[in-house]
């Protein structure tokens, strides 16, 4: 569309026209409106009338924003409203596909207007944004992780309720810890919102599809594979589906199942060992027309599925190529045959007046043997153990006093949850982990560790040898 | 965004001198005038000072009170009214401020007014002080009443 020329300040503009892909898709009127100055579409003289329309709409909502009681207020708070303003005029503007259209609008149709409609549309996309909610609550999945419960049921409504279309239209206010797998962190606001709601509505349809048993089992696979609980990490539990489902048809498995055999896997992997990355490309590409078809997917599921494509087969390729396909090819990882049963039950925790009560009397005590021997007639359960500790009820050496006391199994168990992150790496045994120079905050997990290394090397090996049989979807603490 | 307001501010300009211009005429019955020189100073340092503030105002209903209110104290003489009118400026905005924007602008004029009548009997110097002791006492009101309560928007210290 048109030649290319240098304008006075010799930038290059497009005569005749501007491109939409070239305009910034936050602060889209401002930029549109610096493009058609730089194009000759608007005058220095419009663009000031134009900014002084949104200035009158600015102070006027100082006014309201102030409830008529101040016409100043800090210049954070006048920007956030200006902001504001600017994102329900760009959800207007944006709505047109040519951006010549969109300013033929801003020189001839009362700025207020566009403003107004500009609203209506933000309106009305919070709307469609509470719909999708409900739809993705009903449909929710039965699985035990945090980040995906909390910011379903807390972190989205949180949103819904603090949403402000006049004077936060622009804020997305949550804090969704949840990934998906794709994001698009450029919008902001009530779209970036609809648009997560959205994608997390396919992603939760997708899992559905499949039997919830196998979902839960991957899961727990995965857990193991990657040597931590899978309850409390971020991760997306759709890419780990579709993945997973896809290597299923790989290995000639059905389309409609998650589960990798060992076998499998190793057909898999002789496969892609031996394949170029373009070669990975098309048999994964096959993959998804066929798991798409098996699966009779809706148009817009199967978009966002070609749109991770090549992200699986970059993974693909790179883990081919380093030989580490296990981390993203899940197989059914069997329990150790030695795995112990630990007891955990949640309902024969202490009341908290009865804790209170005994940390009270535990504080109370003069010497640490009193102490000790206090704690372990009375603390039978593991959280209770947990909440004693995090409550700061002992002191130096009395923490000492108390790990001695304690037998390799207690030690074990605490073990697993104060070296959760050195665990992660299969070549760490807990001697080597104990030479390594880490700083724990928490009191009674730096006096954990001390006293650790204090002890002989038979001990340790014993307390390691627990920690490598205990698995982390035992010991649920949250 | 600071580029906008500042031609906001350039093409309100024009209209804020005509509107306190057109105020000589209530004020030239206590001597007080305002020449479109003074008006164009004031403003320029009202807005040093609202800058200075990190604050935006985009109306100018709280200068025009000040003409209005402290035109009529038998403390201001023309020699030191300009000079006034920007020390005024100045201890509103800090005000508004230190009070988190808790106190409306009239109750605020209205309460300088007073302070300035009776406690200072004209000092400005006085009543920045008197103000000063105000506003921590404000705050320290509004600190227990949170910590008490909670956030409580609609508190607001009796003046």
């Amino acid at each position: 569309m048109g030649s290319e020329n240098l304008n006075e300040k010799g930038e290059l503009y497009i005569q005749g026209g501007i491109r939409k892909s070239q305009l910034h898709r936050n602060q889209y009127t401002i930029s549109l409106m610096n493009a058609g100055l730089r194009a000759g579409f608007l005058s220095s003289h419009e663009m000031l009338r134009i900014q002084n329309v949104f200035m009158q709409i600015l102070q006027e909502l100082i006014n309201r924003y102030t409830q008529g009681e101040s016409t100043s207020v800090t210049t954070e708070t006048a920007e956030n409203i200006l902001t504001s303003i600017m994102y329900a005029s760009d959800a207007y503007l944006y709505s047109f596909d040519e951006p010549e259209k969109a300013l033929t609008y801003l020189k001839t149709i009362d700025v207020r207007r566009i403003y107004e409609r500009g609203v209506e549309k933000v309106s009305q996309c919070f709307i469609e944004t509470k719909q999708l909610y409900k739809e993705i609550m009903a449909n929710k999945l039965e699985i035990p992780v945090v980040a995906y419960n909390m910011t379903i049921d807390e972190s989205l409504p949180v949103f819904l309720r603090k949403y402000g279309i006049i004077f936060d239209a622009h804020n997305t206010m949550a804090s969704i810890d949840y990934p998906l797998a794709i994001d698009d962190m450029q919008l902001q606001g009530v779209f970036y919102m609809k648009q997560y709601m959205e994608r997390l509505k396919m992603e939760t349809e997708f899992c559905s599809l499949f039997d919830q048993k196998e979902l839960l089992e991957l899961l727990v696979h995965y857990g193991r594979e990657c040597r931590f609980n899978y309850r409390i990490e971020l991760f997306n539990i759709y890419e780990l589906m579709l993945n997973n489902a896809i290597f299923s048809i790989l290995s000639g498995g059905e389309g409609d199942e998650v589960r990798i055999s060992e076998s499998q896997y190793k057909r898999l992997e002789q496969q892609f060992m031996s394949l170029t990355e373009s070669q990975i490309r098309s048999v994964i590409s096959d993959a998804m027309i066929s798991l798409q078809q098996k699966l009779a997917l809706h148009s817009q599921l199967k978009e966002y599925m070609n749109g991770y494509k090549e992200n699986l087969v970059q993974r693909v390729a790179n883990a081919a190529k380093h030989n580490s396909l296990r981390t993203i090819i899940i197989t059914e990882r069997e329990e150790g045959s030695k795995s112990l049963v630990l007891k955990f039950t949640e309902k024969d925790r202490m009341s908290d007046i009865q804790l209170r009560k005994l940390l009270h009397q535990i504080m109370a005590c003069k010497r640490k043997e009193e102490k000790v021997k206090l704690i372990l007639s009375n603390f039978q359960f593991f959280h209770d153990y947990l909440d004693m500790l995090e409550s700061d009820c002992l002191y130096g050496d009395e923490y000492v006093a108390l790990f001695h006391a304690f037998g390799d199994m207690e030690l074990a168990i605490l073990g697993k949850i104060v070296f959760y992150e050195e665990l992660r790496s299969e070549t760490l045994d807990l001697s080597s982990i104990l030479l390594l120079e880490n700083e724990h905050q928490i009191e009674w997990q730096l006096r954990f560790v001390q006293c650790l290394q204090q002890m002989n090397r038979e001990r340790i090996q014993a307390i390691g040898n627990y920690m490598n049989e205990m698995e982390f979807e035992q010991m649920n603490f949250y | 965004m600071s580029r906008i307001f500042n031609s906001l501010y350039v093409s309100m300009q024009e209209e804020h001198l005509t509107e306190i211009l057109d105020l000589n005429e209530k004020t030239q019955e206590y001597g007080l005038v305002l020449t479109l020189k003074d008006v164009q100073c004031m403003i320029a340092a009202r807005s040093q000072v609202l800058y200075g503030y990190g604050r935006v105002e985009l109306g100018i209903e709280v200068t025009k009170e000040f003409i209005e209110e402290f035109s009529k104290s038998s403390f201001i003489q023309q020699e030191n009214y300009v000079d006034a009118l920007n020390e005024l400026h100045e201890i509103f905005y800090y005000l508004k401020n230190e009070t988190e924007d808790k106190i409306g602008d009239m109750k605020l004029v209205h309460k300088m007014k007073e302070v300035f009548e009776n406690d200072c009997e004209g000092s400005l110097d006085l009543l920045k002080s008197r103000l000063e002791e105000y506003a921590e006492e404000f705050r320290r009101q509004l600190m227990k009443e949170s910590f008490l309560e909670g956030e409580d928007e609609n508190w607001d210290l009796k003046i």
